[in-house]
């Protein structure tokens, strides 16, 4: 029982990570519809951007925000140079570009910081004990972290005025450039706020484990898979999806193996696609 | 010298078949197959493992490469056809990530991480050497005129202009009552075949396979090789596959040029320039070099 548990909490923890890369896939497949095929990569970058952050400073929150801020900023480039002058082609266009993108980040992190794993130096702390369940303290302020970004996001998108635009070009881009929308600010936005999302979640996944160049690529297929599960372009769904995910895939590891843990996202995605196509909570929006 | 211009133009033409199955599938049909290397990969070890533990003749495990990886494309065909494009990338993408971690840990099968060695070569018989080398590449060479000559047959048949017709318009072959479904079902397991009879081709050249070749990073390479030659035209994907392999050496021997680069660094420089290519091929000349040059 204790050892379920202990599963369900590691499961919890890393489901945020995967809701929130869900979260940045499912803004921007929503907003400028397409997958950013990028988004585990900018992961990786806010990763780095941590690491680098934090062995300069010393302190964790300056490092985290450095990341952030990176992904932000390598976000709204991509926008820049390339994205918004792809903005009335094909989706081919759009992804094979992101995918693209993608590559350069991971060369330049590769060629920055080499292929060997590394570690944030923070200090080791002792878990808690509750009846035998061991907690460790630094996921409840890893979740704690994530919940925090995730309060961030889902206030900027129904509390403000640029959220509110950003959810009618979601809804009706038409529309919404009638009614007086800037498409290229609300464009901006998406672009850095998806970014930021994406980075901390990369923060979080290397304080968790090692970070590495390939780091950010592997969570690409759990986030698509939650983004779909949540329903495309649903903020929400993509988050409670993205927990699913992280929680089945951490109790499936004894049944099948930690390798095929990854394969889980894969078959969910299939059956999701097949069974329900529009997703746990999305509309009734055509995805065939 | 020969031996090492051999040795190119084999791997070449194996890219060029693997170009020529993602234009059937892409260029012509429109499918946005992500995850061509996962039937490369399923090609390459039925081979291998057919040759080697199995103990059957060669062409049997050819023949095994092409129809196991056509029969691995009709499930996904099945499953996804019906979805959008872009959800289409997505599951065949994962497709071949399970594929590799499939042949990562079914051990008993594929040896995992340490992979299958001692694959026999092609025409052992003939002697190592030239004599061989020759043989190979002439009979990749006559499989990629096969190929070439069948889809010259297949773009002028009625089935040809149905899988063209529903890349341009798949609205358009529905309401003619036809079903693109099956269409599609066909051309993905066709373009697969051509993708294991690739891998077949790659087990027995290199002679030995792990998992870590058969990366994502192979599918884009292809990806590259078709965009840079021209979507959709034959003489783009062979043209796409001749640069692309002129990318891949020539970022062998800018190593011996440029001092002070490691190998691993250079792995990474490879997955910038692939990236790179990817982004300015579609920004700038979406229509590849063997484009139309009047349309942009």
């Amino acid at each position: 029982m204790v050892f379920w548990i202990e599963l369900l909490i590691a499961g919890l923890v890393s489901g945020l990570v995967i809701g929130l890369v869900a979260l940045s896939i499912t803004l921007v497949f929503g907003i400028a519809r397409f997958p950013n095929a990028a988004t585990g990569d900018t992961m990786t970058l806010g990763a780095y951007g941590a690491l680098a952050g934090h062995a300069a400073t010393g302190s964790m929150l300056i490092g985290g925000a450095i990341g952030a801020l990176g992904g932000a900023a390598v976000g709204l480039a991509a926008y820049a140079l390339v994205f918004r002058r792809l903005s009335n082609r094909s989706t081919v266009a759009l992804l094979v570009a992101s995918i693209g993108i993608g590559f350069i980040i991971r060369a330049g992190l590769s060629l920055a910081f080499g292929h060997t794993q590394q570690v944030f130096q923070v200090p080791l702390v002792r878990p808690w004990r509750f009846q035998g369940v061991r907690i460790h303290p630094n996921d409840l302020r890893l979740a704690a972290t994530a919940i925090a970004s995730l309060a961030v996001v889902f206030a900027t998108l129904y509390l403000t005025p640029i959220g509110r635009r950003m959810r009618a070009v979601a809804d009706d881009p038409a529309l919404a450039r009638v009614s007086g929308i800037s498409p290229v600010r609300v464009m901006v936005a998406l672009w850095l706020l998806a970014g930021a999302v994406a980075a901390v979640a990369g923060v979080i996944l290397g304080l968790r484990t090692v970070v590495s160049p390939e780091m950010g690529w592997e969570m690409l297929l759990p986030g698509f898979a939650a983004a779909i599960l949540g329903g495309i372009g649903n903020p929400a769904g993509a988050v409670v999806a993205g927990l699913i995910i992280g929680i089945a895939q951490e109790m499936a590891t004894p049944v099948v193996g930690f390798t095929y843990k990854i394969a889980l996202s894969f078959v969910v995605m299939l059956v999701v696609l097949l069974v329900r196509p529009r997703g746990l909570f999305g509309r009734v929006e055509g995805v065939r | 010298m020969e031996a090492y211009l051999a040795a190119i133009a084999a791997i070449a033409l194996i890219y060029v078949l693997l170009s020529l199955g993602l234009t059937l599938h892409y260029g012509l049909t429109g499918l946005i197959n992500f995850g061509h290397v996962g039937f490369f990969c399923i090609g390459a070890y039925a081979a291998a493992i057919l040759s080697t533990t199995g103990g059957m003749p060669i062409v049997v495990g050819f023949v095994a490469a092409a129809v196991l990886a056509g029969l691995a494309a009709w499930p996904i065909g099945l499953v996804s056809l019906r979805l959008r494009d872009d959800y289409f990338a997505i599951v065949t993408l994962g497709f071949s990530e399970t594929v590799r971690l499939v042949v990562t840990s079914e051990r008993w099968l594929t040896n995992g991480v340490q992979g299958i060695p001692g694959i026999p070569r092609l025409f052992e018989g003939l002697g190592v050497g030239m004599p061989s080398a020759l043989a190979i590449l002439g009979v990749l060479l006559a499989v990629n005129a096969a190929a070439v000559w069948l889809f010259f047959r297949l773009v002028k048949s009625p089935f040809g202009r149905m899988i063209e017709a529903i890349r341009d318009n798949e609205e358009a072959v529905r309401a003619l009552g036809k079903d693109p479904a099956r269409f599609k079902i066909r051309v993905l397991m066709l373009g697969a075949a051509l993708a294991g009879i690739a891998g077949a081709f790659y087990a027995h050249y290199i002679g030995y396979i792990v998992p870590d070749q058969f990366i994502p990073l192979v599918t884009f390479y292809v990806w590259m090789a078709i965009i840079m030659g021209g979507v959709g035209r034959i003489s783009g994907a062979i043209v796409g596959s001749l640069l692309l392999m002129l990318f891949l050496e020539g970022s062998r021997f800018l190593r011996d040029v440029v001092p002070f680069i490691s190998a691993v660094d250079m792995a990474s420089v490879r997955i910038g320039a692939v990236g790179l290519a990817l982004v300015l091929f579609t920004l700038y000349r979406p229509q590849g070099l063997m484009g139309d040059y009047t349309r942009r």
